[in-house]
């Protein structure tokens, strides 16, 4: 086979900035967090005070990681985390007097999961929109999880899998954190390293191309709900446990936070980037925030302020590095 | 009559990247006239009305129209000085009725608050002076086709245009509704407007034309009454071209019948189609834009929904509902659109060349990155693609070294049957001859390759076997060393003489 000469190529100029701004802006924003919190406040950097960050942001944080899934797969959010983190809580406090903690705890996951498959399929298969399709599906199913306790708090009585998960390993670092953690680690190697992780990008960045080669777009896309439902469901249970009181209500403004770590981690809302880790240091960097914000006896109100601008100017980034990278 | 004419456009060039599409073309309308402009796929139909329509903006050449020098310097303005424009594609808008569509932008209101009854007065008006039977309350997406073209039309004419151009208008219409079509067109040309009319169905340019202006290459090939010229004729100036030796063939062994297609049909676009293909051949298919080409190369792909009609690969049926299953069974097809069927914009060439075949480098789910990088790499170079780093995102590359990725993704496949899709459309010369290069090699190897293209030399060029496609069924079945003309006389749908 002949040769030719290759033609010239045409490279499209970034630009140094962007590309260096992408990557290293939020790793830079935490270290500057943690200055600013050390300078502010002498009660900051301390082991007790870190440690309860990073307790904070486990049941959260376990969201985050399906939530990434969604955004990367151009799910646009899952606005139904609130009622599968309910359904978690819920079934394992009313079960574990029945059948046990890890029982009750599997029975919770597993109906988180089958509200993820439900949502996962309207969208995936049925092609509906993810946002209405989430926001009814949560409504329904926390009208169920209501009906199944009455209205009223559930209580737990096992005392031993709250101290099991509040519990520290040589003294430092909670069980409850490790799992958080593991789930982190799980999670990226998923969407970085696997054929399903592959396909998620390429679905999110060009749906019709990836059909095209032979990918399951929609057992795909339907994935990224499952997955988040699962998670939910989980983070649901561990909250229940820790806590040994729930009700329907547990989960309220999770899929808000959630939203703005993955946002602020720099996945596209438009789908077809996006790392878990980013996600992750998303999640840290609001939290270090509000933690200063709180150390520094901020009400409430202003906080969610400062949060909302956050996801203004992090959706601002993503869509002027896009215009930028000559996207569309 | 020696009054300045409606349109009169001399000397135009054009040029995009890579590609000259007009050349010193000129063109003379006169007001109540219809005149047609023919020519192949590429000719600079669509180049030269863009002009007028101010989308495009020529590189040189003037304008002029009833004698005054004109520059169109956007859509609006062209709109503004009396051109009016009803495309292939409809510009309406289904949800709302026939008289809101009609005069959609120049609504009648009073305070803000639209003026119903003056919307269907006027909208009424426009309609009976074009003696089109259409109700002003029904919503546009009940209409059928050609009752929304005839909208399209009103719409344009409550403009008050000078000069309209029909672009393909009759390309969905049956017999009758041509007709009625047709009738409306006079209308206008009586209240003096000039109608330009772009066709490929030559029967029809002869029955409602005057003059019949061809455009070949780019190049205005003569303009003529169609007073005295035959569909035969228009057809001979439309192709007249020697076939230079551009894309030499390589001579493969052809072996036995792979792919066999029977019966394939989908409502509204193609029926009845059969083709098969062999081992190492080369199939071209043929057709005019619209023919359904590119539908059958999608419902072989399992791309798109066939309604009728059985694929089979080596004697055997084959369920084929997704690209999926089609790529299980061996079938690869590069697409015509390679930005929203070809390339994946925001991964790496890389993982866009490894997409198709991920389960192939992978363990149980687990992508192996070693395996997977020096399999995309082998494929990269074998294709050239340039830079030769794969690592970064494949919308860097130029638009062949994209074409090129699309190749690589396919030919990791090894697939047996290969569907190429205008493979050589928007990429530059150096491209094509490596892309046409690729294609005789894997001839060679005895891939059974199915190539779609609009550009007749290349399809004469390097097909074993030409089939014809016109209005969605098979026209004709050439053999190799056919001529433009055969081809064109199968595609427009006359008989050869």
């Amino acid at each position: 086979m002949t040769t030719p000469v290759p033609p010239p190529s045409r490279t499209v100029n970034r630009g140094l900035f962007s590309h260096i701004g992408a990557r290293l802006g939020l790793p830079a924003g935490i270290v500057a967090t943690l200055i600013a919190g050390t300078l502010v406040s002498d009660r900051f950097l301390t082991v007790q005070n870190l440690t309860n960050v990073l307790i904070n942001m486990s049941i959260i944080g376990i969201i985050v990681v399906g939530m990434t899934f969604v955004f990367v797969t151009r799910g646009l959010a899952d606005l139904s985390v609130p009622a599968t983190v309910a359904v978690g809580g819920l079934l394992v406090l009313g079960l574990e007097s029945s059948i046990g903690t890890l029982p009750a705890a599997i029975v919770g996951v597993l109906t988180a999961a089958i509200a993820g498959a439900v949502n996962g399929w309207l969208i995936g298969y049925a092609g509906l929109n993810p946002v209405i399709t989430t926001l009814a599906s949560g409504t329904i199913v926390l009208g169920i999880a209501q009906v199944f306790v009455g209205g009223v708090i559930v209580y737990g009585d096992n005392r031993e899998a709250q101290a099991f998960l509040t519990g520290r390993v040589f003294g430092v670092v909670p069980v409850i954190v490790l799992i958080f953690l593991a789930v982190v680690i799980a999670g990226h190697l998923l969407l970085s390293r696997t054929v399903l992780g592959r396909w998620s990008y390429a679905v999110g960045s060009n749906p019709s191309a990836t059909g095209a080669s032979a990918v399951p777009v929609k057992r795909v896309r339907a994935f990224a709900f499952l997955l988040t439902g699962t998670l939910a469901g989980f983070s649901g249970v561990l909250l229940g446990i820790t806590l040994q009181t729930a009700r329907p209500g547990i989960g309220t403004g999770y899929e808000f936070d959630a939203i703005t770590a993955v946002v602020v981690g720099g996945v596209s809302l438009l789908g077809g980037s996006g790392t878990v880790l980013y996600a992750f240091g998303g999640l840290l960097f609001v939290q270090l925030l509000t933690n200063i914000m709180v150390l520094l006896g901020v009400p409430t109100e202003p906080q969610g302020l400062v949060k909302g601008a956050l996801i203004v100017t992090a959706v601002a980034i993503d869509v002027a590095l896009r215009r930028r990278g000559g996207r569309s | 009559m020696t009054t300045a004419p409606a349109l009169h456009m001399s000397g135009i060039s054009k040029s995009f990247p890579g590609i000259r599409a007009l050349t010193d073309v000129g063109l003379r309308v006169d007001a109540g006239e219809v005149h047609a402009i023919v020519g192949e796929n590429g000719a600079g139909k669509s180049t030269l009305m863009k002009i007028l329509a101010g989308v495009h903006q020529p590189d040189a050449g003037e304008i002029e129209l009833n004698g005054h020098p004109a520059k169109l310097a956007d859509p609006i303005e062209a709109r503004r000085r009396g051109i009016g424009m009803v495309y292939q594609e409809l510009n309406l808008v289904p949800d709302l009725t026939v008289a809101e569509n009609i005069l959609l932008g120049s609504t009648p209101s009073r305070w803000g608050i639209v003026d119903r009854r003056a919307l269907r007065s006027r909208a009424r008006a426009v309609l009976d002076e074009l003696d089109a039977r259409i109700n002003t309350d029904d919503l546009v997406g009940s209409l059928t086709v050609s009752q929304q073209q005839i909208v399209e039309i009103a719409k344009v004419y409550a403009s008050s245009p000078a000069i309209v151009v029909l672009d393909e208008p009759t390309s969905s219409l049956s017999e009758h509704e041509t007709q009625s079509l047709f009738r409306i067109i006079r209308r206008m040309t009586t209240a003096g407007i000039a109608v330009i009319y772009i066709s490929h169905r030559l029967r029809e340019v002869l029955d409602i034309a005057q003059r019949v202006t061809v455009l070949r290459d780019g190049r205005l090939v003569e303009t003529r009454s169609t007073d005295g010229i035959s569909a035969g004729e228009m057809i001979r100036l439309m192709v007249g071209r020697d076939l230079t030796d551009v894309f030499p063939k390589r001579e493969v062994p052809i072996g036995d019948v792979v792919l066999s297609v029977t019966g394939l049909s989908r409502t509204g676009e193609f029926s009845d189609v059969e083709l098969t293909v062999r081992a190492g051949e080369i199939l071209g298919l043929a057709g005019l834009v619209g023919a359904g080409r590119t539908e059958v190369a999608r419902a072989i792909f399992g791309l798109d929904k066939r309604d009728g009609g059985s694929v089979s690969l080596d004697g055997t049926e084959i369920a084929i509902r997704t690209p999926r299953d089609a790529v299980r069974a061996g079938i690869a097809y590069v697409p015509e659109d390679r930005k929203r069927d070809g390339i994946v914009p925001q991964l790496s060439i890389k993982d866009n060349i490894s997409l198709a075949v991920l389960d192939r480098v992978s363990l149980s789910g687990w992508v192996k990155r070693g395996a997977e990088q020096s399999m995309a790499q082998t494929k990269a170079t074998e294709l050239t693609v340039s830079p030769p780093d794969i690592r970064p995102r494949v919308d860097t590359l130029s638009g062949g070294n994209q074409q090129k990725v699309v190749f690589a993704k396919w030919l990791a496949a090894a697939p047996r049957v290969l569907i190429l899709d205008e493979p050589t459309r928007g990429v530059d010369v150096g491209a094509k001859a490596d892309i046409h290069t690729i294609i005789g090699e894997l001839a060679a190897q005895g891939t059974a390759i199915i190539m779609i293209s609009s550009e007749l030399p290349e399809v004469l060029a390097v097909s074993d076997r030409i089939v014809v496609l016109h209005e969605g069924r098979v026209s004709a079945e050439l053999p190799r060393g056919s001529s433009e003309h055969d081809v064109m006389h199968a595609a427009t749908g006359e008989v050869s003489a």
